[in-house]
């Protein structure tokens, strides 16, 4: 049992970091229906920043805030100078293109900061053993960021005038216009907002999981999956299958193989795609307007 | 389904079975395979031996991409499969080259098959994502798995041996991998303008459509991405050959992303740019490892990725169309700037030539003269069909209707339709409407806008599945089914909103409609063996333009006509198919007076021929002269079902259709019948 | 223009593009040389090195790469061998199998070299092996297992056997009494048959493998096979992989309150080691080449001169101290520059003069080959080191 709930805790802690990335994705998904395979690199590229700035000598925190507000003023200049360029823009070219992104995102940190994976020091805290089952307080920083910063988004895009328009911009621009937001500031504010909480992802795990310039790619696409579990347009629903995602990951790393773990998460995706497209969402109909 | 630019696909227009094109620009580049070896520095014999063993795979995802208009991210995954399967067949269970060879391709196609049958019910980017996905799976499977040598590998196995000779070195494995990448060009490019090839393309530009003359997409589909892999499997087997290991590393997503870089560089289905491709990503990545070190010191490791993400972003912003894209506009300038000269020289004679033609009239060469390649093959097909109309544009009222079928006596029902209802949510579009249609008549759907007309039509022909209800068509229920399925049994339809085929001409859209009366698959189209069949349809074709008065525009890009000529075209393609029953959503509309009365004297003299024909209009005089029984709906309800005369006095249709006063409403139709 | 013509213009355009890319002149593309056995015997000597400079064993390629082209400029400036400069090409191999292959074969093929050094890790190393063998160079590899050499004619190694690596930790945990051993063993070829030698080993000594769990070499996340491992019923704990993995495994361990005691591998023989494990590090037992422990070695130990010039030569150039993968690169250096003066560049004859080395003393330990043994070390070449406080400290049993 003890086993089992250590397994749990792991795997929750892996969860909140895909479900960070999965509330990103799908903030620029349901605005310009972009599927960005970049997002997980916003994730490695703060949190190799940060550890440049501690290692520098600049304040965890200050190093924090640093790089979280660069790596949304980069997600914003990407979606400016790559993104927006692109006249019809369908999911299917976006993919590709956040692909360039990406591959290029990744070979400017391997040119910047080398092939090594680097570890961010772990934020304070003493670590917590419950019965045998061993809890590092970076897992509850990383738990903490999911509620807060991932809690945030889905807070401002459903309960706040300026979110409700936002989602509503990529079908019905004109809807969002009368709250006066043009298409272009939607789809600024959606990359900046998925800049932010994929920046939090990698700060807050880069203790545990360490940063390496190539490691956002997989992590991303486990945030896609996560994102997909939501249908792509629910945060709930794609946080809850994010934490399952990784505690059942855990399971498997911990009773089957730990090399198979990485497979999981794509058996899920052509399952849930083939299966179930509308993923843990109860009414897909409902959630989509 | 087709994505990025499909300007970059126009031309296609012109890919009629003449091989010439094929013949010289194959020889052409195995002349360069031929002196590369005694030429090449050891550095650029290296680049071109990978660039061809992952031309393979390129050409593969090409024909996915462009012609199946699928995104594959998992390419690499059935590069590996093919890999692996020849690696340890040679090393393991010790069989000749030539065994593990067909094995690793045919592996890899199996694969392909059996994943493909799931997922290619996927549309757009969630398939790209589902292969994407399966790479993964395909990657740490070899890395996992025991029988395929774990993180490490099947290495151990050897050179190849030809006749004796062992493939030992950088210029012999050229030469043995060459022929292999030419005939796999030479069958792609066959692919592309054969029957299968052209309806792939047509469901690129609308899905529909395609389905409404017969096609089978997901079948095509399918079949396409199995063949793709049996390209991605025998890269594989080379590759497994060359490197001399197959460990995890070549089913890694990187793979996949440098397979599909090197497609969207050469230009989406464009089999050439997939090898031009090929041998740019080589070569890029070979020279960007020597590069950036030098400008970076200190710089190690997979530096050519920053080349890779750049060319990427570049290429989809500026040249949607690669290379491709940039040859073609660059050989149309140079050649419009050639016939501008020559037309000035010979006068206005050749200046007359029509815009889009400029290019043929220049060359003096009759249109007609596209397939020269093979005089008299064009001609013996059109034998064999008897009723098949020769041109005669000064006597149309006397000119031969294309041929239809009449598989049922006249009066007796073709279609029968019980029951059909759809809802939306909580709207009922259509309410339980039962309709017979007997054979041989023309029978016009009219009703209010929003009645449901066209959503009645799109149950019948399987663009929608009707929430309950049945739809009979000789005899078979065929409701909830895919369109092609009432498309081979001869139920073909026009569209409201046009569905033109825009990236070939107009004999090419009409061509289309001869689908479901051509044979010739996959196999067949590769071998280049369908010419005869192609050539009896493009006849058939011809004529049937030369019918409806568009031979003139035959050689036109479809979506250069005018709206009218369109709609034309349309009709052309449906009847094409020899169709036992025809759907008309309203084809009068944005017609010229002339082109409404030649279509329905078209459609009265199809009707005599024993063509069954429903027809959605607007103009409700129209359907009223032309029909011999009309069926109204009015919100979605059947409220009236006669000859048009008791229609038209029917005190229910009045006032449903006009408005709740009959005797204003009886005014109204009367100027509308008046106005027409 | 018809449109036969017009479609000529991309194979057209694509011949040309492929035909101007190709200036040069005609070479040996046909590979005249490629059989070994028209190697040069003059100009200069060429050495290959195909290295983990990138990716996961980086921690081993890197100092591996220094050592090398330190030593070769050091040659190069005492006249060469025999008055012949040597020519050191270094390819990296991203720490891949297939990257190594690619390596490899470019060095036989472009570069027809006389001598290779590498891999780094044993997986690419088994990977280069047919390819050496088919053209017959002699070649020199820097990781552990020994099935690198097993039966090789032209494969020789210099890092320590893991048979000889285990025998020490069996040996160790057969002195304090210990019954029970659990493995977590790196997934790749450095992993590759560590739990059928412990078994087999164990079954001499009385004790028995109880659980195994693996790790990808990239892998950061732990908690899965240290929870296993915690549950498993053993009275130590094996953990072989290499830096940094194995030092994110130790960490794990320890934060995880498993008190077991630890025998890590070889591969755990550098800094690296401490700056991925932390604190969890100390208590750590592990059998090595003496280089980390150079200064408390006692001043009769016959390695002690030859450790304390590298170490001195290394730290001058690089800044930092080698590290025992360093002293690998070194020691294949050495054996092989060593066979080329002896024998020159002829294939046969400088494999059968490697074959003849015979108590050279290197940095991992004094080598002997034979025509059977082309490893060259024995247990001897190995101390158990203990880790304290941010170093090793030999550890006296």
């Amino acid at each position: 049992m003890t086993d089992f709930l250590q397994l749990t805790v792991a795997g929750l802690s892996q969860g909140s970091v895909y479900a960070l990335l999965a509330v990103g994705l799908i903030a620029t998904y349901t605005v310009r229906h972009v599927v960005n395979i970049a997002q997980g690199d916003y994730a490695t590229l703060a949190g190799l920043g940060s550890i440049s700035l501690v290692t520098a000598g600049v304040p965890l925190p200050v190093a924090i805030l640093i790089a979280l507000v660069s790596v949304t003023l980069a997600s914003v200049l990407i979606e400016r100078l790559v993104i927006s360029r692109v006249k019809n823009l369908t999911t299917l070219v976006s993919i590709i293109l956040t692909l360039g992104v990406s591959t290029l995102l990744q070979a400017i940190m391997l040119l910047v900061w080398g092939a090594e994976a680097k570890r961010l020091p772990a934020f304070p805290g003493s670590d917590l053993n419950l019965g045998g089952v061993s809890i590092r307080s970076q897992e509850l920083w990383m738990l903490g960021a999911l509620v807060v910063v991932g809690g945030g988004v889905l807070l401002f895009y459903e309960k706040t005038r300026w979110g409700k328009a936002l989602r509503a911009s990529a079908e019905q621009p004109v809807a969002a216009r009368i709250v006066g937001i043009s298409p272009a500031a939607a789809s600024i504010i959606a990359f900046a907002i998925a800049g932010f909480v994929g920046a939090a992802a990698g700060v807050v795990s880069s203790p545990i999981y360490l940063s390496i310039w190539s490691g956002g790619l997989l992590l991303g696409l486990k945030g896609f999956v996560a994102a997909v579990l939501g249908g792509l347009v629910s945060f709930r629903a794609a946080i809850v299958g994010a934490l399952l995602l990784g505690i059942i990951e855990s399971y498997v790393a911990g009773y089957v193989a730990s090399g198979w773990k990485d497979a999981v998460a794509f058996f899920i995706l052509i399952i849930v795609l083939i299966i179930r497209p509308a993923g843990l969402v109860l009414r897909p109909n409902a959630v989509r307007v | 389904m087709s994505y990025l630019n499909k300007a970059a696909l126009r031309s296609k227009t012109g890919f009629w079975p003449n091989n010439r094109g094929t013949i010289i620009g194959v020889t052409l580049l195995a002349v360069v395979i031929l002196i590369v070896p005694f030429t090449a520095t050891p550095a650029m014999m290296n680049i071109a031996v990978f660039s061809l063993i992952f031309a393979l795979p390129a050409i593969g995802l090409s024909l996915l991409m462009g012609l199946a208009g699928q995104v594959s991210l998992g390419q690499a995954a059935f590069f590996a499969i093919g890999a692996y399967t020849h690696a340890i067949l040679l090393q393991k269970f010790e069989m000749p080259g030539l065994v593990a060879a067909v094995g690793g391709v045919v592996a890899a196609m199996l694969a392909a098959l059996l994943v493909g049958l799931p997922m290619l019910r996927l549309r757009g980017h969630y398939l790209a994502l589902a292969t994407l996905g399966l790479g993964f799976i395909v990657m740490i499977a070899v890395r996992e798995w025991e029988f395929t040598g774990r993180t490490t590998g099947i290495y151990g196995y050897g050179r190849p041996e030809v006749f004796g000779v062992p493939i030992d070195n950088n210029g012999l494995f050229f030469w043995f991998v060459a022929p292999f990448v030419l005939l796999g060009l030479v069958l792609a490019l066959n692919l592309t303008r054969s029957r299968a090839g052209r309806a792939l393309s047509a469901v690129n530009d609308s899905e529909l459509a395609a389905e409404s003359l017969g096609v089978n997409t997901y079948a095509l589909r399918v079949k396409v991405f199995t063949l793709s892999a049996g390209f991605a499997g025998l890269g594989g087997v080379f590759y497994a050959y060359q490197v001399q290991i197959v460990s995890p590393q070549v089913a890694e997503f990187h793979v996949s992303v440098e397979l599909l870089l090197m497609v969207v560089i050469g230009g989406l289905g464009s089999v050439w740019g997939a090898i031009a491709g090929a041998f740019i990503v080589e070569l890029l990545s070979e020279g960007l490892r020597d590069l950036i070190p030098a400008i970076i010191p200190g710089a190690t490791g997979e530096v050519q990725l920053i080349g890779y993400g750049l060319v990427l972003i570049l290429v989809i912003i500026l040249l949607p169309g690669g290379l491709y894209q940039v040859v073609k506009t660059a050989w149309a300038a140079i050649t419009s700037r050639i016939a501008a000269r020559r037309a000035d020289a010979t006068g206005p004679a050749g200046a007359a030539a029509l815009p889009g033609g400029a290019a043929d009239g220049g060359t003096g060469e009759a249109p007609t003269r596209a397939f020269g390649g093979l005089p008299g093959e064009g001609r013996s097909g059109s034998d064999a069909n008897d009723v098949a109309a020769t041109s005669d544009d000064d006597a149309e009222g006397s000119a031969p209707v294309p041929t239809v079928s009449t598989p049922v006596a006249a009066g007796t029902p073709i279609l029968e339709v019980r029951g059909l209802t759809k809802r939306y949510g909580g709207v009922v579009a259509v309410d339980d409407v039962t309709l017979t249609v007997p054979a041989g008549q023309i029978m016009g759907l009219i009703g209010p806008n929003g009645a449901g007309k066209t959503t009645c039509f799109n149950m019948i022909t399987g663009a929608i599945a009707p929430t309950s209800g049945t739809v009979s068509f000789l005899g078979s229920e065929i409701q909830g089914r895919k369109p092609h399925v009432g498309a081979e049994a001869g139920l073909t339809r026009t569209f409201q909103n046009l569905q033109v085929f825009s990236s070939t001409d107009v004999l090419g859209n009409v061509y289309m409609g001869r689908y479901r009366k051509g044979r010739a698959g996959i196999l067949r189209g590769m071998l280049g063996l369908q010419g005869r069949e192609q050539y009896r349809h493009e006849e058939i074709a011809r004529d049937i333009l030369e019918t409806m008065q568009l031979g003139d525009v035959s050689g036109l890009a479809a979506g250069d006509l005018p709206f009218g000529r369109q709609r034309m075209m349309e009709v052309c393609r449906a009847l094409a198919s020899e169709p036992a029953l025809l759907l008309l959503d309203e084809p009068m509309a944005g017609l010229s007076g002339r082109e409404r009365e030649m279509l329905a004297t078209l459609l009265r003299r199809l009707r005599d021929a024993g063509l069954t024909i429903v027809l959605v209009e607007h103009d409700v005089a129209q359907v009223m002269a032309l029909a011999d029984s009309v069926a109204v709906l009015d919100d979605g309800v059947l409220i009236a079902h006669g000859d048009p005369e008791s229609v038209r006095n029917d005190p229910a249709v009045i006032v449903a259709y006009l408005g709740t006063d009959a005797e204003e409403a009886e005014a109204e139709l009367k100027e509308l019948e008046e106005h027409a | 223009m018809h449109r036969a013509q017009r479609r000529l213009l991309i194979p057209a355009a694509t011949a040309a593009a492929i035909a101007l890319a190709f200036t040069g002149c005609s070479t040996s593309n046909f590979g005249g040389d490629s059989g070994g056995d028209g190697a040069s015997e003059e100009g200069p000597i060429k050495i290959g090195a195909v290295l983990d400079i990138t990716g996961v064993g980086a921690n081993l390629g890197v100092p591996e790469q220094n050592t090398l082209n330190m030593l070769a400029e050091q040659l190069n400036e005492a006249g060469g061998i025999d008055g012949r400069e040597v020519e050191l090409i270094i390819k990296d191999n991203q720490s891949t199998e297939d990257g190594a292959a690619k390596a490899t074969t470019q060095l036989i093929e472009n570069d027809d070299v006389d001598l290779i050094i590498g891999s780094s890790r044993t997986g690419p190393s088994l990977a280069m092996r047919p390819l050496v063998e088919a053209a017959q160079v002699p070649t020199i590899s820097v990781a552990a297992n020994a099935a690198i050499v097993e039966g090789s004619d032209w494969v020789f190694k210099t890092a320590q056997n893991d048979l000889v690596v285990l025998e020490r930790i069996l040996d160790d945990a057969e002195a304090k009494g210990y019954t029970k051993v659990a493995l977590v063993r790196d997934a790749t070829g450095f992993g590759e048959g560590i739990a059928d030698i412990i078994t087999e080993l164990g079954s001499e000594r009385g004790i028995t493998l109880t659980a195994t769990e693996s790790f990808e070499p990239s892998a950061t996340d732990f908690t899965a096979q240290m929870t296993n491992i915690r549950a498993a019923d053993a009275d130590a704990v094996i953990i072989w992989g290499i830096t940094p993995s194995a030092g994110l495994a130790q960490a794990a361990y320890v934060q995880l309150g498993v008190d077991k005691p630890v025998y890590q591998s070889h591969g755990v023989a550098n800094d690296a080691f401490f700056e991925a494990a932390g604190p969890a590090a100390d208590g750590v037992i592990a059998p090595m080449g003496r280089l980390l422990v150079a200064d408390q070695l006692s001043d009769d130990d016959p390695q002690k001169a030859v450790i304390d010039q590298f170490i001195a030569d290394y730290t001058e150039s690089f800044d930092s101290a080698p590290s025992s993968f360093a002293g690998h690169a070194y020691d294949a250096w050495l054996v092989g520059t060593k066979a080329i003066e002896e024998a020159g560049t002829d294939p046969e004859a400088l494999r059968d003069a490697i074959e003849a080395t015979s108590d050279v003393v290197g940095i991992s330990g004094i080598f002997t080959m034979t025509p059977e043994n082309h490893s060259g070390l024995t247990a001897d070449a190995l101390i158990m080191a203990l880790a304290e406080g941010g170093r090793w400290t030999l550890y006296e049993e």
